[in-house]
């Protein structure tokens, strides 16, 4: 495996109490592999990413339990100055909003060649064309030209290409990827989707598609790991999970999105809202609206329940839900 | 668009009577340069020339990606903008001539639910204030001794304790405080609700509810939505028919199975197909329509047909000749669902969705 998480911890601590952001997060990545980690706002899809990353804001963020292996080293017991060696040269993360992401008074072409100056000591003439080989290469026309612009001076989509060749330059062997395409359109989304693929192929790169999309994995992943309250729900092959959920927050998910395919009667609507993570239901976290929920629900935590191999679901009627 | 309102139209849409026609509808922005002398030296043209009619009891949904002219034409719908040129004829009524009291009237019946629940509701008046506010500018409506006993029903109708009349925004979730944008696009008991990106902010799972809340009261209040979206999926299970926009006009318009399953357009071809679908196994057989580039400034719109610079079809003609937005002369006479309006030289059909049998039904649904 490429990357490792296991029984990650993470909490904040507010004015109004502790948040329980990531509560025992496990799952792995290989190489040339895609996993995408579903959940909606608060599920801590992101912060568990951050944590992986090493950009976790400490304080208020704390992790408090658990190991991050990255090709065989434990992150957590990493100096500072090791882990920013591993940071954009090994691994890498592309952020959704690109705009707020870039630099908005440094040229693409200075914010591009720094990865290089900083990480491979060039001289800036050769970053500068480094540079101009990393645009060419996620298709920005005239790139020659367009390197001295500045972010404001590019469009959405040319902006997250931008944000793709900053993650790519140094080759990593890891992807962060944290919902890349949630602020553009449909037409550019598909363009920018297939790009990153594209890459991924050709450097067999591990790739984490962080998103709240469901047709975005389905189109992306080779796994799926689904979120809620800092704890995964279900984690499985991409197609199994779509065929048949093993959880009912997932079952829920994909009964609740309209489809292209059909004009829909009533949507099925997971009722109630998010927990808030000051105070995580006992039991099942999902338990309040869950519609299949059960006394030992309200109690008991359910572990991960191996379904078959390779895929799991945190409920306590996961046969039922997979046969019902 | 008047191949639609004229023609014996399709019966869904025949019985009821238009509430709302809108013709010619332009909004130009100018562009100005110098500062003792100021010179209009171009304009953005947000949108340019935009028709469609909504029927009584009808959602009429507009989809197109950024910078298209969908929000545009909300705003003036519901006159936070003033149209360059065009009518907006409500039961009849220009709204774009009126002033004073007869525009007042007709504006309460026009009412607009925003995107963002965030920004679009006043952090420091209470939930009561913000839903009661529209009876303050139309006191017909509910007299003063009346209005705390609407808002509270308001609250119910759309979901909410209506013991929550005096808590702030910020002590709701996005999904609520969309329910009390909701209420107060009620309030004023509107023919009309232009909905522009209604649950766009809003998580996958609360989206659903959501929806379900607007079609609910659509039901009924007897409401005619507009309901704007950058997202097919959705604007596929709200409405009833669907117009597709462009660099300020629309391309393609028709019932929804026209335009999903029938589509004659390439840009809503192309749309459709970047539509990542919730089916892994459509990965394989799925024909991907990447188009290429960006979509033009609308500062300086293409020549002929304004999506000719990212069509894969495109030939001289397209660069001449502006397509009309008409029911396409090849199936003028085949009739069919491929038979409706598309402003295309070369329209063709294209099925781009592939067609799935539905899921298994989950039995109860939630509120």
């Amino acid at each position: 495996m490429l990357l490792e998480v296991h029984d990650l911890h993470v909490e904040f601590r507010t004015r109004d109490g502790i948040a329980k952001a990531v509560n025992g997060v496990t799952y792995g990545v290989d190489a040339g592999e895609t996993l995408a980690v579903l959940g909606e706002s608060g599920s801590g899809k992101s912060v568990t990413a951050q944590a992986v990353m090493g950009i976790l804001d400490t304080p208020p963020g704390r992790i408090t339990g658990g190991r991050i292996l990255f090709q065989g080293r434990d992150l957590l017991t990493l100096k500072e100055e090791e882990r920013r060696k591993v940071r954009g040269a090994e691994m890498a993360m592309i952020f959704q909003d690109a705009l707020s992401s870039l630099n908005p008074v440094l040229s693409v072409g200075d914010q591009l060649g720094e990865m290089f100056v900083v990480h491979r000591g060039m001289s800036r003439k050769d970053a500068r064309a480094k540079a101009v080989e990393l645009m060419d290469r996620v298709r920005i026309p005239a790139a020659k030209e367009r390197v001295r612009q500045y972010p404001h001076q590019f469009s959405g989509g040319m902006r997250q290409r931008i944000m793709i060749a900053m993650a790519m330059a140094l080759e990593p062997a890891l992807i962060i990827a944290d919902e890349p395409t949630t602020a553009l359109d449909v037409t550019v989304q598909a363009q920018v989707m297939e790009l990153l693929a594209e890459l991924q192929r050709e450097l067999h790169m591990g790739l984490i598609l962080i998103t709240h999309d469901l047709g975005v994995v389905a189109d992306v992943a080779d796994r799926i790991a689904v979120m809620y309250a800092g704890r995964i729900v279900e984690s499985a092959p991409v197609h199994d999970i779509y065929k048949a959920p093993a959880h009912p927050y997932t079952r829920g998910l994909l009964d609740s999105i309209p489809r292209l395919d059909q004009k829909g009667q009533e949507l099925y609507a997971i009722k109630g809202l998010p927990p808030n993570l000051m105070h995580i239901p006992p039991g099942c976290a999902f338990h309040p609206r869950c519609p299949m929920a059960q006394d030992v629900c309200r109690t008991d935590e359910p572990p991960l329940y191996e379904v078959e191999e390779e895929r799991g679901s945190a409920c306590h009627f996961w046969r039922e839900c997979l046969h019902g | 668009m008047a191949s639609t309102s004229a023609a014996p139209a399709a019966p869904a849409t025949s019985p009821a009577e238009p509430i709302l026609e809108v013709t010619g509808l332009v909004k130009h922005y100018p562009l100005t340069r110098g500062v003792l002398f100021r010179k209009q030296v171009g304009a953005v043209k947000a949108v340019d020339g935009v028709d469609f009619v909504l029927h009584r009891g009808e959602t009429l949904g507009i989809v197109g990606e950024s910078g298209c002219g969908k929000s545009t034409v909300a705003k003036m719908l519901v006159n936070l903008e003033k149209p360059t040129a065009g009518r907006i004829r409500y039961k009849g009524e220009d709204v774009t001539k009126l002033s004073g009291r007869a525009l007042r009237a007709v504006r309460r019946n026009i009412q607009m639910v925003f995107q963002d629940p965030y920004t679009s509701l006043n952090p420091r008046m209470t939930v009561g204030d913000i839903i009661g506010e529209p009876y303050e500018i139309h006191p017909e409506v509910a007299p003063k001794g009346d209005r705390r006993k609407k808002v509270q029903d308001l609250l119910d109708v759309v979901g909410l304790n209506p013991e929550y009349i005096n808590r702030y925004p910020h002590q709701f979730s996005g999904g609520q405080r969309q329910r009390i944008g909701i209420a107060r696009g009620l309030a004023l008991r509107p023919e009309v609700i232009v909905a522009d990106e209604p649950v766009s902010a809003l998580d996958v799972s609360v989206q659903a509810q959501v929806i379900n809340l607007m079609a609910n009261l659509q039901s009924e209040f007897d409401l005619s939505y507009i309901f704007i979206a950058h997202d097919l999926s959705i604007v596929r299970h709200i409405s009833d028919r669907v117009g597709v926009m462009y660099l300020g006009r629309i391309v393609e318009t028709g019932r929804d199975a026209e335009i999903y399953e029938h589509p004659t357009h390439p840009y809503t071809q192309a749309l459709l197909s970047a539509v990542p679908v919730p089916d892994p196994e459509a990965r394989e057989h799925r024909e991907r329509i990447i188009l290429s580039g960006d979509v033009p400034s609308p500062t300086n719109i293409p020549s002929g047909c304004r999506f000719r610079t990212r069509c894969w079809k495109a030939q001289e003609r397209c660069a001449l000749e502006v397509p009309a937005l008409a029911v396409p002369a090849e199936f003028r006479h085949t009739g069919g669902p491929a038979a409706h309006d598309s402003a295309c030289h070369f329209a063709e059909e294209k099925q781009v969705v592939p067609p799935e049998e539905p899921r298994e039904d989950h039995g109860d649904t939630g509120a």
